[in-house]
């Protein structure tokens, strides 16, 4: 527990600088006869003691040079929170304007335009801001899925790659079925710590084949997955769950099929129809309340100095020491009056 | 020189009292603002093809320019100093791809290293190499962060489908106006360049009829004077160090071929970049626990070696 490191070990090969005052002593005096010297045997203690106490200041002061340090440790603590593996879609129709007006409504200028990317990144900060204790993955996936950041407590580090993939262009096309299975399989490599879930942040749908279908069903199942949906529209007014005034071009989407899809697999699952943040925040809260599941969270804590300690040892036998010297200059003073 | 037994005395005891207002300074004297300069950098690493090309040497083993790349980024990553950013990029096709946001690099050190070690040719989404609209793509990405990073480059040069000398693709920013540095990878001999397929995989070489040996305005002129006949060697590669120093000066970035030391580039990193001051707490306790220490030894120094000590 408490073992510790030393920042500069360089310092210790000054450590035999702390038999000099067992070797010299600078502040004898001759005498003509030993017989002068009355017998004190207290006088004798208080030489070593003496001794000791300069030794052990210099030691403790070299040691302080060394700088000794518990380092960085990690310690695992039961919190409430979960696991989150964020899948983004980077591809290239995520640089699209979110929510476009239908292509027979008047054009009208409404101010900034926003990209689906943007609003996916806006939604994924607010999101992770939320959830405090969480553990974070970070998956990009267009045609290939890879996995960027592995499951982390790193808060900065996960902003820092959300805001990233808020910046340029996308690159290529969808394939929502391997990056799933991505994300199944980072979890597979982990031991089980509590609440796992999946996070897809995509504008586009999918067609799954049965064989996928039944893959995930499994997968899911029995490694106790949870599925989260940001859907980013791109129509005003399109929705996934069907509803009574549908355009009829909405009907067939391949969003809606893989809506669908995912409902019929038998896990959690919950789509999140990017509206307004206000909305959304909302309904990540409700989430926090269905994952009240207590999670084994690793906490960070940080490099600590523990110089003061030898510093204090220091100053217990300076003070002493000091005393003495400043008790010798006043009875020998008080000494050469007396002639 | 001469002391005597009283002035001895005396002095011990002023040292000793010196000494010991030393050690409490140490230990209650309160923390002194201090500046440190700071830098704000991305790292891109090229991942094409070509950096699949063994033909660098890292602590004696011959490895590829992509893991010589990765290897030297993280131990750049470990010579900064607390308080600088770093971020990550890849860069394939035509384009960087800015994977994380400069982040603090001692609180974050371990996903940065996690997420540079997963950078493999796997994640290419298309198999060109045009190195120099990459490096303009990653200056139009940088200055949409807040504060700008100077991008640290890590590539061979190596452009496929070849450009024309005289028609170079053209950079709209202004030179300077983001900083960097082309880290220049590679040896100088022409090489075959290993072929990945779609799973990262490496399938043999790239032929000599696989790839595109004039650039696209040259490969559609019939004559001779902008066609000269000259041997067709795109499909090897080595590091293109004039091609690399030519890019770097149009667009303002330094051009280091091959660093030895990632302190030095941390150096050029550092001189590179517009430094940041940032403030931190700093603890005056060594430098006091020094100093009681040097008095004390004093005391204790064996000075009838030197002087004759009467008395």
């Amino acid at each position: 527990m408490f073992e510790l490191s030393w920042a500069h070990p360089i310092f210790f090969y000054c450590l035999p600088l702390a038999l000099l005052p067992w070797i010299f002593q600078n502040t004898t005096k001759k005498i003509a006869w030993q017989g002068f010297i009355p017998k004190d045997s207290l006088s004798g203690v208080l030489f070593v003691l003496s001794k000791l106490a300069a030794s052990v200041a210099m030691i403790c002061l070299i040691l302080t040079l060394a700088d000794p340090y518990v380092p960085e440790q990690i310690v695992e603590r039961t919190r409430q929170g979960a696991e989150f593996v964020i899948l983004l879609d980077r591809s290239r129709s995520m640089d699209d304007q979110f929510a476009r007006p239908p292509r027979n409504t008047l054009q009208r200028y409404t101010g900034v335009k926003h990209s689906k990317r943007e609003v996916s990144r806006d939604y994924l900060t607010e999101f992770v801001k939320r959830r405090p204790d969480d553990r974070f993955g970070y998956v990009f996936f267009s045609t290939k899925a890879t996995e960027i950041l592995k499951l982390t407590y790193n808060k900065d580090a996960v902003l820092a790659t959300i805001n990233a993939g808020g910046l340029g262009r996308g690159i290529s096309q969808t394939d929502i079925f391997k990056a799933l299975s991505l994300a199944v399989n980072m979890y597979k490599d982990e031991p089980y710590r509590g609440s796992r879930n999946i996070l897809l942040i995509s504008d586009g749908g999918q067609i799954l084949s049965t064989e996928q279908k039944q893959y995930l069903q499994d997968v899911f199942k029995k490694m106790r997955l949870n599925l989260y949906w940001i859907y980013l529209r791109s129509m005003r007014g399109m929705t996934l769950d069907p509803s009574d005034n549908d355009n009829l071009l909405w009907i067939d989407m391949p969003e809606r099929k893989l809506h669908k899809a995912f409902k019929t697999l038998g896990v959690p699952y919950q789509a999140f129809e990017a509206g307004s943040l206000d909305e959304f925040a909302q309904a990540i809260d409700e989430i926090h309340k269905q994952q009240s599941q207590p999670l084994i969270v690793e906490e960070r804590v940080p490099k600590q100095h523990h110089h003061d300690l030898f510093l204090w040892l220091a100053l217990l036998s300076l003070f002493p020491l000091m005393l003495s010297r400043v008790i010798t200059v006043w009875g020998v003073k008080r000494a050469a009056h007396k002639h | 020189m001469r002391l005597s037994y009283q002035k001895r005395i005396l002095l011990t005891a002023i040292i000793m009292v010196t000494a010991l207002v030393l050690v409490m300074a140490a230990l209650w004297f309160p923390l002194v603002k201090r500046d440190v300069k700071i830098m704000d950098a991305i790292f891109v690493i090229d991942i094409t093809d070509s950096m699949n090309v063994k033909d660098v040497e890292l602590d004696g083993k011959k490895v590829s320019r992509l893991e010589w790349s990765k290897e030297f980024a993280r131990r750049t990553l470990l010579e900064m100093p607390c308080g600088a950013h770093a971020g990550l990029a890849i860069f394939s096709e035509a384009r960087s791809l800015i994977l994380m946001n400069p982040v603090e690099v001692c609180s974050s050190y371990h996903d940065l290293t996690q997420m540079l070690e997963q950078f493999n040719p796997y994640m290419a989404w298309a198999r060109s190499s045009e190195v120099s609209k990459a490096v303009y793509t990653a200056i139009r990405q940088a200055k949409k962060i807040d504060p700008k990073p100077t991008i640290v480059m890590f590539t061979d040069g190596h452009e496929s489908p070849p450009i024309n000398p005289t028609l170079f693709p053209k950079f709209a920013g202004t030179p300077g106006e983001i900083h960097g540095i082309l880290v220049g990878v590679g040896g100088d001999e022409l090489l075959p360049i290993p072929k990945t397929n779609d799973k990262g995989v490496i399938e043999g070489v790239w032929g000599v009829n696989e790839v595109m040996h004039e650039d696209v305005y040259a490969s559609m002129r019939a004559d001779k004077d902008v066609n000269p006949n000259k041997p067709r060697t795109e499909h090897l590669s080595s590091q293109k160090k004039s091609h690399l120093a030519t890019l770097a000066n149009r667009v303002g970035f330094a051009f280091v071929s091959s660093p030895k030391d990632p302190l030095d580039l941390v150096d050029t990193i550092r001189d590179e970049s517009n430094t940041r001051e940032q403030t931190i707490d700093y603890d005056l306790y060594a430098w006091f626990s020094g100093a009681a220490l040097l008095l004390i030894l004093l005391v204790f120094l064996p000075y009838r070696w030197f002087v004759r000590i009467d008395d």
